[in-house]
């Protein structure tokens, strides 16, 4: 497939749904709690106390303790607008450290309920029936501490097992959504279930990682069980480096055993970001041509969630970064990969394709690709994180395209390292979004990278 | 200097890729074939060998992974003889020579990186890991030390001093002589060349005494040095046991001893050095030592326990814990005291317990029968007067030092587990009522080496850290793992003479300053 044959597309299905956002939204970076992140935007001394603060919220222990951290926080901060000052002020007696933790705790709730759809699947049904009923598929990822010991393993396994019965419930009874259900290959689950390997065992150890896989697989293999019985199709995300052999190796080893050949259907996450991503992709497909399972494999194509991470490790420690060092060679390969898993479909590889970005010109280029290759709508999932990606869900589900959101579940607690994450990640200056919201034209927005 | 690129870390193997651990476990298999090693006492030219000293690989007693000499009295009186006729043309070598023959043996160490991370396994049962970050401290002595040698040179010839009218001052370090290295055995690379490079880098000459476990390391070591240019009087390898290094120690004509090693060695050392004069020594012997430690980690009501767990365990039982830097008691806020408990407790049981040379191994056996039955008194006085939250029924392979960890709970404030040295896996945790009731708990302590602190508040932060003793403070991660150029490492108090290795001022402790004025003027001229 020739990427200048198919740049008009692009530019042509990026100004479709760039015409499809909904008009006068504020765009997901604006939407967030207002002030804050406007400071935040502006000055890096005071994004940085923000996210320290949003990171320590849920180990207060009271609103005292709370305004205590914030005023911390902000006593770092050289340059502080006069709104601050006036928070500082409030720090100097309990009264006033009572209303700022009052207010901050509010605030931090309030940015959390836009990436985290509720504190159970049971509590997230009105959010995700009214997605389905919009058009729109949702994977739900269940939050939580992280898992250092085995008990925290086994209750992580159990709150997806039982997650798995309770969505079953949520998506029972709902209207038929064609584009949804059922694509080339066959019928797709509704029930839609991302789970993560760090969770699932305490064991993963980057130096062995047969110890973690092996240990994972032990709780994995239930859940495909269930997830088969209830007809549910479970994703394995991916995460950093350091467990990435351990990850893939569970996914490709459990998936290809017998049991689980007539099902659930599962997927595996490929990161564009990564250098040796392309080699990583061709073990994919040589893998689904030779496993034949009832529901092909599903890719989900993401650039990569833990960049700063990868960087900052491997400067500690000497190596060469696993990951991209330009993000224009991350996004050139996103696009890389998408043609290469179209035309390895259209060649006749058992592979769904699941493609999870923000990115408008991204997704328009993956969608050329897919129409390119012969797919209809159904055969390209488009996937996006619940309280970023809202508008461009909008726009898809609006030009007739499949799509899925990602919604996260859990509480407080659980939820404040991912928000951390997504607020960090996306108020970068390097993210798409953030050029979005700071106004850059479409023009730019849709350039080849 | 500006030939030399800036001191950079030796990057640690990236052991999350396969080929990297085949190639280790292949090196592994090849020094297997050549084992046992034999190891000399070896002076100058002259090398005898010996079986007095035989190590063994901690966790299969049966296998000899070296048979030594070891070093008699006279032995180490010749040694001292010969490093004495070496040293006027040693001493008089230009810095910058002896840090090329340091960086040769850098990179004589970098070529053999594989074969000595296996012999690290195998000798002293260090996981791959731990092993590898050996080495490369190891090389990062050399490299880092050569350099600042040469800058101790330039900046001595630069003149730092001030000159008023009519006056010259100068200020030099000059090496002071012979130097003895007593080593330990945790670190049996790393430890004993980044004293015996500090001491060549200045233009001392060396007289090495590795651990009596570990003397293949040791010999390792001396042979690089050599191959790399050292000359032969400058350094010598003296194999023995707790005898060779007393006869060092006391030994009237050594000028400095650097040691790393237990408090009680230690404090031997310094007497002997005090007593050196009345032995005929013309000069007061320098110590540098660096002994134990008690290791306490603070963790605040905010901390974040998903960092606060993983973090706490790898500083506890990682090699065993046997590191003077490892983690030994917890001092947590009571209002998140159970929580941390019950996840350190889930935590440590997963640790898998076995053979150093299986990659996932977080602990070893400890090196010798010694120490399995040190660990397993203490761990019988924690059961008998505290709570055991963690360890005792785990299954250990029969054969081999193996213990498997624990963690203690509830002791009396003045148990010998809360205060004394263990040096194996177990960790004691201690309810605290805030982070000044635990500052009080960690300087009453007459250790001080390593620290840490779990807490997000800032002015906390900065509190405990003006209330905190030790050497290295860790704020929100692991206490162990200091790293040659990032974090000097070195205890204060009982944990040490205070020097910090791997830091712009290790070498100073291993010269002799002297400042020469000359007067300039000459019947009222400057001339
Ligand atoms: C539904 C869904 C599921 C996801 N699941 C996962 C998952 O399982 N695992 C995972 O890791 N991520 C996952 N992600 C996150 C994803 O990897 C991206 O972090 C996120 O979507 C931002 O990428 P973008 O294409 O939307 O935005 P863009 O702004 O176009 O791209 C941002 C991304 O570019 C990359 N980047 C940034 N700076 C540089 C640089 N200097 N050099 C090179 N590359 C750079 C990073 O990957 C960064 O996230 C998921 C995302 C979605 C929408």
């Amino acid at each position: 497939m020739d990427p200048a044959t198919l740049e008009p597309r692009v530019q042509a299905i990026g100004r479709d749904l760039a015409a499809a956002l909904p008009r006068g939204g504020k765009g997901p970076l604006r939407a967030l709690d207002e002030k804050a992140m406007d400071y935040a935007a502006q000055d890096a001394e005071l994004r940085a106390a923000l996210f320290r603060f949003v990171d320590v919220v849920p180990a207060c222990r009271s609103l005292d303790d709370l305004a205590r951290h914030l005023t911390a926080f902000l006593d770092d901060v050289g340059d502080r607008p006069p709104s601050i000052e006036a928070a500082m002020r409030m720090g100097d007696s309990r009264a006033g450290r009572a209303a700022l933790g009052g207010a901050a705790a509010v605030g931090v709730r309030r940015m959390a309920h836009r990436f985290i759809v509720g504190a159970t699947p049971a509590d997230a049904s009105a959010v995700l029936r009214a997605l389905w009923q919009s058009g729109v598929g949702a994977s739900v990822d269940l939050l939580g501490e992280a898992t250092v010991t085995s008990a925290e393993a086994d209750r992580y396994a159990a709150r997806c097992a039982e997650a798995l019965d309770a969505l079953a419930g949520v998506y029972a009874g709902l209207p038929a959504r064609p584009l949804l259900e059922a694509d080339g290959a066959g019928p797709t689950p509704r029930v839609n279930l991302s789970v993560k390997t760090s969770a699932l065992t305490p064991l993963l150890r980057p130096d062995a990682p047969d110890l973690g896989r092996e240990d994972a697989a032990g709780r994995l293999r239930p859940l495909l069980r269930r997830a088969h019985a209830a007809g549910a199709h479970l994703h394995i995300d991916m995460e950093s480096f350091d467990s990435i052999e351990a990850v893939t190796d569970l996914v490709l080893t459990v998936l290809a055993e017998d049991e689980f050949a007539a099902g659930p259907s599962a997927g595996v996450v490929l990161q564009a970001y990564l250098r040796e991503s392309p080699a990583q992709l061709e073990r994919l497909l040589t893998w689904t041509r030779e496993h034949q399972r009832a529901s092909p494999l599903t890719v989900r194509l993401v650039k990569g969630a833990y960049w700063d991470h990868e960087v900052v490790e491997a400067v500690q420690h000497g190596w060469k970064p696993p990951v991209f060092e330009v993000k224009a060679d991350s996004d050139r390969n996103f696009e890389a990969l998408t043609r290469r898993l179209v035309e390895a479909r259209a060649g006749g590889a058992p592979v769904r394709i699941a493609i999870a970005s923000h990115n408008l010109r991204s997704v328009a280029h993956a969608i050329a690709a897919n129409e390119q290759a012969g797919g209809g709508p159904a055969d390209l999932e488009l996937q996006v994180l619940r309280g970023l990606g809202d508008e461009l869900q909008a726009a898809l589900a609006a030009t007739g395209r499949r799509v899925r959101t990602y919604c996260p579940v859990g509480d407080l607690v659980a939820g404040m390292a991912y928000l951390v994450r997504r607020l960090l990640e996306n108020t970068s200056n390097e993210s798409f979004l953030h050029d979005q919201a700071t106004g850059a034209p479409l023009d730019e927005l849709l350039a080849a990278p | 200097m500006s030939a030399l690129a800036p001191f950079a870390n030796e990057p640690l193997a990236e052991l999350r890729r396969a080929p990297e651990r085949e190639r280790l476990l292949a090196a592994l298999r090849e020094l297997d074939a050549e084992l046992p090693l034999r190891v000399p006492v070896w002076i100058g030219d002259g090398r005898r060998e010996g079986d007095a000293i035989v190590s063994t690989d901690p966790g299969a007693p049966g296998r000899v992974v070296a048979v030594a000499a070891a070093a008699s009295a006279a032995e180490v009186d010749a040694a001292v003889a010969d490093a004495r006729a070496a040293f006027p043309s040693w001493a008089a070598t230009p810095a910058a020579e002896r840090a090329a023959a340091l960086l040769r043996a850098a990179a004589l160490l970098r070529e053999r990186r594989a074969r000595l991370t296996a012999l690290a396994v195998r000798e002293c049962a260090k996981p791959w890991d731990q092993a590898d970050a050996d080495v490369c401290e190891a090389i990062d002595f050399l490299e880092y030390y050569a350099r600042g040698a040469v800058i101790l040179a330039e900046r001595d010839a630069a003149g730092e001093l001030l000159q008023p009218p009519g006056e010259r001052n100068v200020l030099v370090h000059r090496p002071r002589g012979v130097c003895g290295v007593i080593a330990p055995w945790n670190f049996p690379l790393a430890i004993p060349l980044g004293m015996t490079a500090a001491a060549l880098a200045t233009g001392n000459c060396a007289l090495l005494k590795p651990a009596e476990q570990a003397p293949g390391c040791g010999g390792e070591l001396v042979r690089a040095l050599r191959e790399a240019g050292v000359p032969a009087g400058a350094v010598a390898l003296l194999p023995g046991d707790g005898a060779t290094g007393a006869a060092l120690a006391a030994h009237p004509q050594v000028q400095t001893i650097a040691f790393t090693g237990s408090v009680p060695v230690g404090l031997e050392i310094l007497r002997a050095a005090a007593e050196a004069p009345a032995r005929g020594a013309r000069h007061l012997p320098r110590v540098v030592a660096e002994t134990g430690g008690k290791n306490c980690v603070i963790v605040d009501a905010d901390a974040d326990l998903d960092d606060a767990v993983p973090g706490i365990i790898g500083s506890a039982f990682a090699y065993a814990g046997q590191k003077c830097s490892a983690a030994s008691r917890v001092l947590v806020h009571e209002a998140i005291a159970d929580a941390l408990l019950e996840r350190l407790a889930g935590a440590a049981q997963v640790l898998v317990v076995g053979q150093a040379e299986t990659f996932g191994t977080t602990v070893p056996p400890v090196i010798e029968r010694d120490a399995q039955e040190r660990v397993a008194r203490y761990a019988e006085l924690a059961a008998r007067t505290g709570r055991l939250v963690a360890g005792g029924e785990t299954a250990v392979p029969a054969e081999g030092w193996f213990r498997a960890p624990v963690i203690a709970a509830d002791l009396p404030s003045d148990s010998p587990v809360l205060h004394e040295e263990i040096f194996g896996p177990l960790l004691a945790v201690e309810r605290v009522t805030g982070v000044d009731e635990a500052c009080d708990r960690v300087d009453a302590l007459a250790f001080a080496l390593t620290g840490g602190l779990y807490c997000r508040n800032p002015r906390t932060v900065e509190h405990v850290i003006a209330r905190s003793p030790v050497g290295n403070l860790y704020v929100n991660r692991a206490i162990t793992g200091a790293m040659v150029g990032r974090q000097p490492f070195g205890g204060n108090r009982l944990s040490g003479t205070g020097t910090k290795a791997g830091g712009p001022d290790y070498l100073l402790h291993f010269t002799e300053p002297q400042v020469v004025t000359e007067n300039t003027v000459r019947h009222g001229l400057v001339v």
